[in-house]
């Protein structure tokens, strides 16, 4: 019994990194329709530039985080200024879109790669006595990623549900085009998009980094969150959080139980069933296309 | 002279796998990032079936075709069925792809026959020559083009173009990309046979992200909805890094950057929608013709 | 709603159709019949839900509630595919050509959307394969010359000006031999010579190919030629606001209120 909560308890913080990861693929997906790869990369970037900052730089914890949420967020809207944008105004298809973001992540990744070498590096972060409850013992540092992970979460939550920019941007998640008659301005609102994008994968690099290592390849992570997304239902927030939380855990206790070595097919096949007797996943809503 | 016929080799095996991809996402706009995952299956499959069971090595080959074949289907019925809107497919071939990789990587065997986990598949029965490598892109080449120029390839491109206008004038969305995507996948998992009957051994390593990125680079940079360009461009990137190892590590780098600039300058690469035609020369010609006669002509009413 | 049973010669019945997006009903219990060969309009204002109804017809969105029969046979749940399959092809508001094909190969998908021979004479391009295919290449020229556009054949779809792009789609609508024919606006943008060449295509082939035909449009004087001895279906808010001829429409209070303060293309439908 015991074993199984301290699975739950694994599950559910890397549920919650899936969770940022997951909720910034969809919001990108529900306003724009199109699959962001170098989510990827800017997740691993944000991870190496804290890591930088607190082993060569010895800044502290959360300067590092800081800083690296910073320069993670130039790095998304960059992209999306360079790679994303003057596709998107020309209408280009979405096969064009989706290479040009696989070019950003192929890029970045592998100058990390080539900066910093391929070896798994440990997130110079003491080590901390876990906390015990009963005979379960929980890291303190899943507690503290899930409670940030959690917090930022519910940030993004009152930006969208309770600010006048969090309205445009849902507004433009239904028809971006409406929106823009309607006085949003879109540029505005790709940029904000981006930033949030920068934010949640900045900090789901550096608490994965944490979790497991820091090395260039680390992004591919990413697609269980897409993954997680599309369980959830494809396009809603909630449902990205809640296909993240399913995915985290029901993936540990595949890999607690049965086989470290499954644990990949396994959220491969998840998918795969989910998508054959929920084609809109979850909790989605069906988006069809106007004509 | 060994080294030359290395170069041939590797090339015709990545050019076959190209074509896969070409026909999957060059005419029938379906992103993969995952037919390392296509390769890995067959290369195992008909590596296994002569090694393990004595099979002749070209049975086995199109035995590991089919087998990556039908293993798309657990990707593509799911992703293509229905109305479904998004970028699933895509997804799915990642997830898959990364999957097929770890699982290779982490059993050391698979029942009886030992696969070797990272360590690699050794031993495998060395098959693949120049000859038989010629053969093989020869014969990928003339079937693709044929695929391509039937009803069955111009419906393929009506659905890369506009699937949902293809879909009112009575093209069956879900077969049309079912079979683009068993061909592509066969033809990656030929390739991934010839792999192992070269190297005469297989490892999980060959069969990354990085792969599948070579492949879709051949397809971005050599042409949209063209055999010929992706034919070049594979040979090219494979030949050409080899020639320039100092760039080795750059490669993929220079590779991401070319994919952002060639989809906003250039996006339907270098020889897109140019194919394999008599016509294309014919069309030429007699443009050549007309304009030398045009000249002739104003040569003489200048007189 | 199957307690319904279609007469013989009814070609298409709606009953009941509705849909709803969200909080909105785009369409609102639409019920009509056609008998085989007529050629009706389907007119409204916009956001009327006019091409809603194609698209429910065609299967493009799932109805809320309703039924579709075509010839007798429910076509709910097909998929749009399986209904031009049926016989039943369209034209877009938004023309939807293939870009990147001539208008040769535009038309000629239309011929082969399901091939006419096996995967593997493809392969090999038998005798019979390259037989199939020169036959299928006769009768896509064909289908252009009778929209006109036979000159055009090798030019790419989207550089031939607007007019001829319409005229295209409706080749290739035809091209998938259908007994219905769902025209959406296909005068948009048109001016009064181009209107005038279009009517008359139109009528011919509406005529030689004995097509069934429903007409999306705002341009009046196509709707009163083409409908002149059949009637005309007024949709507004979702709804069917009344069925006449083209007389009884002009004069119709209720029809010119819903277009109130709309001019169409500078002539408003108070002038016969």
């Amino acid at each position: 019994m015991e074993l199984f909560i301290q699975q739950l308890v694994s599950g559910i913080s890397i549920g919650a990194i899936y969770a940022l990861l997951a909720v910034g693929y969809a919001l990108v997906y529900s306003v724009y329709n199109f699959t962001n790869w170098a989510f990827d990369a800017f997740m691993a970037f944000g991870a190496f530039m804290a890591f930088v900052a607190i082993s060569s730089l010895a800044m502290p914890f959360w300067l590092a985080m800081i800083l690296s949420i910073i320069l993670t967020i130039i790095l998304s809207v960059g992209s999306e200024s360079l790679a994303y944008r003057p596709l998107r105004e020309r209408k280009a298809p979405r096969l064009f879109m989706m290479i040009s973001a696989m070019g950003v992540n192929l890029a970045v990744v592998n100058i990390i790669n080539l900066i910093f070498g391929g070896t798994f590096r440990k997130f110079p972060v003491e080590s901390v006595q876990p906390i015990f409850v009963g005979n379960v013992s929980i890291g303190r540092m899943d507690l503290i990623a899930g409670a940030i992970s959690f917090g930022v979460l519910a940030l993004l939550w009152l930006f969208l549900y309770r600010t006048r920019w969090g309205l445009g941007i849902r507004a433009s998640a239904i028809d971006i085009q409406t929106a823009s008659l309607m006085g949003i301005n879109n540029n505005a609102v790709a940029i904000i998009i981006f930033i949030i994008t920068g934010v949640l994968s900045s900090i789901a690099g550096v608490f994965y980094g944490i979790k497991y290592a820091v090395f260039p390849m680390m992004g591919i992570v990413t697609i269980k969150a897409m993954i997680a997304s599309i369980v959830g239902g494809l396009g809603s927030l909630p449902a990205a959080i809640v296909g993240s939380m399913i995915l985290g855990v029901l993936e540990t206790l595949v890999s607690g139980y049965i086989s470290s070595s499954y644990r990949d097919l396994f959220s491969f096949l998840f998918l795969i069933i989910i998508l054959l007797f929920f084609p809109n996943g979850l909790m989605g809503k069906n988006v069809d296309e106007k004509l | 002279m060994g080294y030359i016929n290395a170069i041939i080799i590797l090339c015709g095996i990545n050019i076959i796998a190209a074509l896969g991809v070409a026909i999957l996402t060059g005419y029938t706009g379906l992103f993969s990032i995952g037919h390392a995952g296509f390769m890995a299956l067959g290369g195992y499959f008909s590596a296994i079936l002569v090694k393990e069971f004595g099979i002749h090595f070209s049975i086995a080959l199109l035995a590991g075709g089919a087998f990556a074949g039908i293993s798309s289907f657990i990707i593509g019925y799911p992703a293509f069925r229905s109305r479904l809107r998004g970028d699933y497919f895509a997804i799915a071939t990642l997830g898959f792809s990364e999957a097929i990789r770890l699982l290779l990587n982490n059993i050391q065997d698979i029942g009886p026959i030992k696969t070797g986990g990272a360590f690699g598949y050794m031993n495998i029965p060395s098959h693949t020559t120049v000859f038989v490598t010629v053969v093989a892109v020869l014969l990928a080449i003339y079937f693709a083009h044929m695929f391509v120029t039937s009803q069955y390839g111009k419906n393929c491109i009506a659905v890369g173009q506009d699937e949902v206008a293809a879909q009112m004038m009575g093209v069956d969305l879900l077969k049309t990309k079912l079979m683009a995507l068993f061909i592509s996948a066969f033809y990656a998992g030929v390739a991934g046979g010839l792999l192992g009957f070269y190297f005469a051994y297989l490892s999980p390593s060959f069969f990354t992200i990085t792969k599948s990125s070579d492949l879709l680079a051949a397809v971005v940079f050599g042409g949209i909805q063209s055999l010929i360009g992706p034919v070049i461009t594979a040979f090219v990137l494979i030949a050409v890094p080899e020639f320039l190892r100092t760039l080795a590590e750059w490669r993929l780098i220079i590779y991401g950057f070319l994919f952002v600039v060639v989809m906003i300058f250039r996006p339907q690469g270098l020889l897109g929608y140019v194919e394999m035609n008599l016509n294309f020369a014919r069309v030429w010609w007699s443009k050549y013709v007309s304009r030398k006669q045009a000249g002739a002509s104003e040569g003489q009413a200048g007189k | 709603m199957s307690t319904y049973t279609p007469q013989n010669d009814e070609i298409l019945s709606l009953r009941n159709l509705t849909v709803d997006f969200g909080g909105v009903r785009a369409v609102n219990n639409v019920t009509f019949s056609l008998k085989r060969g007529e050629m009706v309009a389907l007119i409204g204002p916009n956001g009327a839900g006019k091409t809603t109804v194609f698209n429910l017809i065609t299967n493009a969105i799932k109805p809320t509630m309703g039924a579709i029969f075509l010839n007798g046979k429910s076509i709910l749940g097909k998929s749009p595919d399986q209904i031009c399959r049926l016989g039943i092809s369209r034209t877009f508001q938004n023309i939807r050509l293939f870009p990147q094909m001539t208008a040769y190969e535009n038309v000629e998908l239309g011929l082969h959307s399901t091939p006419h021979y096996s995967l593997i004479e493809a392969f090999f391009r038998t005798p019979r394969a390259r037989r199939i295919e020169s036959e299928t290449r006769k009768k896509a020229l064909e289908l252009l010359e009778m929209v006109n556009l036979q000159d055009h054949a090798h030019a790419r779809a989207t550089s031939l000006p607007y007019g001829l792009q319409r005229r295209l789609e409706i080749a290739r609508a035809m091209a998938t031999s259908p007994q219905l024919l769902l025209l959406d606006e296909p005068a948009a943008g048109m001016n009064e010579d181009e209107c005038n060449e279009l009517i008359e295509l139109v009528r011919k082939i509406h005529t030689t190919m004995q097509y069934t035909i429903i007409i999306i449009e705002h341009h009046m004087a196509v709707v009163m030629d083409l409908c002149r001895d059949s009637r005309i279906y007024v949709l507004n808010l979702g709804s069917l606001l009344t069925i006449g001829t083209p007389q009884e429409i002009q004069n119709d209070p209720k029809v010119i209120k819903a277009y109130l303060g709309e001019r169409k293309n500078g002539r408003d439908l108070s002038t016969p």
